[in-house]
């Protein structure tokens, strides 16, 4: 008996139409259509698809909990033993769709589940920890490339066989580490990537470093002596008793506490929820992280205009690019909205 | 190559039966020209419109190709496509666009 396939597919790809049918209610058909046609080729005697989920990506984004709930309800009565979504190579709205319906699906249904996507796609960030994400190019031009991809590695997952690095089966990394043991010692490994590297020989890192986007400065601050100031720290300090419970590590929040008339930070008032760093200087002078003292000096001697009466603090410590970046958005906007012209950062 | 236009030349080729239809390509880019090559003579490769998984075997030309060039009239073709054919690349948009013409082409 072949594996079961469901194959999952927006509008445009179920021909239903572009952009004016992405309000399309999820309906399923029985077997293949349009890039399930490429699939079922490349997936071979081994698994059959024996029904595809289409479903409008405007539809599936606006109503996200009724749309998983329908669609998993379709994907359950065909009984499949893996879930493909896909490719939705760079269109943001159908990766986001791929991947919550890939996690659904895998939740629910305890099922493989496989997408394909650009790299750059919204849904890759959201989803790839939750399900195998093919490495696919920007445009359905990627189609053909695309397919045999996801295909080998669905029929690897059916089989049960191991499944190489992202490198060796073409899916995007997806933070997990994996213990395994090298002839070679690390040292001895990583002073040849660096001759390598020196000598412009190609080598490959063991440990891909996150791409970070880079921030262009603002112009600078004309007129300091009457700029309002804030200070904003990811070194957590926050008052006495950490009264948000923002975590030592991978902080879910951040915290927005008053400062107004508060000359100096001290041990008394005021402490450290950080846990990735020696706290004992920083709780002893909780100044040294976020430098309430000095900013007064400088409020005083008319070097700034005025410290801003709120500080906002979180918890460097292991907190995600993209949670960092979210509390950063929803900070400015408020020192924005209360006229504060510059912000001064502060780590550990 | 878009749906509508998909669904175009699959009527026509019906209509008029696949022999006798040649489709000329005005793409500006190789890429571009080389899909719709393709979707009219092998199907459609994004698998999203009706000629996916449709193969009609169809003759395919760009209008930069000297085949094309040499059956039009060459004052008409200056006015028309002079232009055009200055400022794209036109050996390789015919690379592209006569590779898959060999390879799925029938007729």
């Amino acid at each position: 008996m072949p594996y079961r396939v469901v194959h999952y597919i927006n509008q445009f790809f179920g021909q239903v139409g572009g952009e004016d049918k992405a309000d399309t209610q999820p309906f399923i058909k029985e077997g293949v259509v349009g890039p399930g046609m490429a699939l079922k080729g490349a997936l071979g005697q081994d698994a059959v698809i024996v029904a595809t989920v289409i479903c409008g990506d405007g539809y599936f984004n606006e109503n996200l909990e009724t749309a998983k709930a329908e669609v998993l309800s379709m994907v359950e009565r065909y009984s499949p033993d893996i879930f493909i979504a896909g490719p939705a190579f760079n269109a943001g709205r159908y990766g986001v769709a791929c991947g919550a319906i890939c996690k659904e699906v895998k939740e629910k249904l305890g099922i493989p589940v496989i997408t394909g996507m650009y790299p750059e796609n919204p849904g890759v960030d959201l989803y790839k920890k939750d399900a195998y994400v093919v490495k696919t190019s920007d445009s359905a031009a990627g189609m053909r490339k695309a397919v045999p991809l996801m295909a080998n590695l669905a029929i690897k997952l059916l089989k049960g066989e191991a499944i190489g690095s992202p490198d060796e089966d073409s899916y995007i990394e997806r933070g997990i580490r994996k213990n395994v043991f090298k002839n070679e010692l690390g040292a001895k490994r990583a002073v040849d990537m660096l001759v390598a590297k020196l000598s412009g020989a190609e080598f490959t890192t063991e440990y891909p470093m996150p791409a970070f986007d880079r921030v262009t400065p603002n112009p600078p601050i004309k007129d300091m002596s009457n700029a309002k100031v804030a200070l904003v720290t990811s070194g957590g300090i926050v008052p006495k008793g950490n009264p948000d419970k923002i975590e030592s590590s991978s902080a879910s929040k951040y915290g927005r506490y008053s400062i107004a008339g508060v000359e100096a930070l001290t041990a008394d008032t005021y402490e450290t929820a950080h846990g990735g760093y020696d706290p004992v200087y920083a709780n002893a002078d909780p100044n040294r992280v976020l430098p309430v003292d000095v900013m007064r000096e400088l409020e005083k001697e008319g070097v700034i205009g005025k410290l801003y009466d709120y500080y906002y603090a979180t918890v460097g410590n292991g907190t995600s690019v993209a949670n960092a970046m979210k509390y950063a958005q929803a900070i400015a906007k408020d020192l924005i909205a209360d006229g504060v012209q510059a912000v001064i950062l502060t780590s550990t | 190559m878009d749906l509508e236009i998909q669904q175009r030349v699959k009527d026509m080729a019906e209509k008029y039966g696949p022999e006798n239809v040649i489709v000329i390509l005005g793409s500006s880019e190789a890429e571009a020209a080389g899909l719709a090559a393709e979707t009219v003579s092998n199907g459609d490769p994004t698998y999203a419109g009706p000629l996916a998984g449709i193969s009609l075997g169809l003759a395919v030309y760009h209008i930069l190709e000297p085949e094309v060039k040499a059956e039009i009239d060459p004052t008409v073709y200056d006015n028309e496509v002079g232009m055009m054919e200055m400022v794209l690349d036109v050996e390789e948009i015919s690379k592209e666009v006569s590779s898959i013409r060999e390879q799925f082409s029938n007729i």
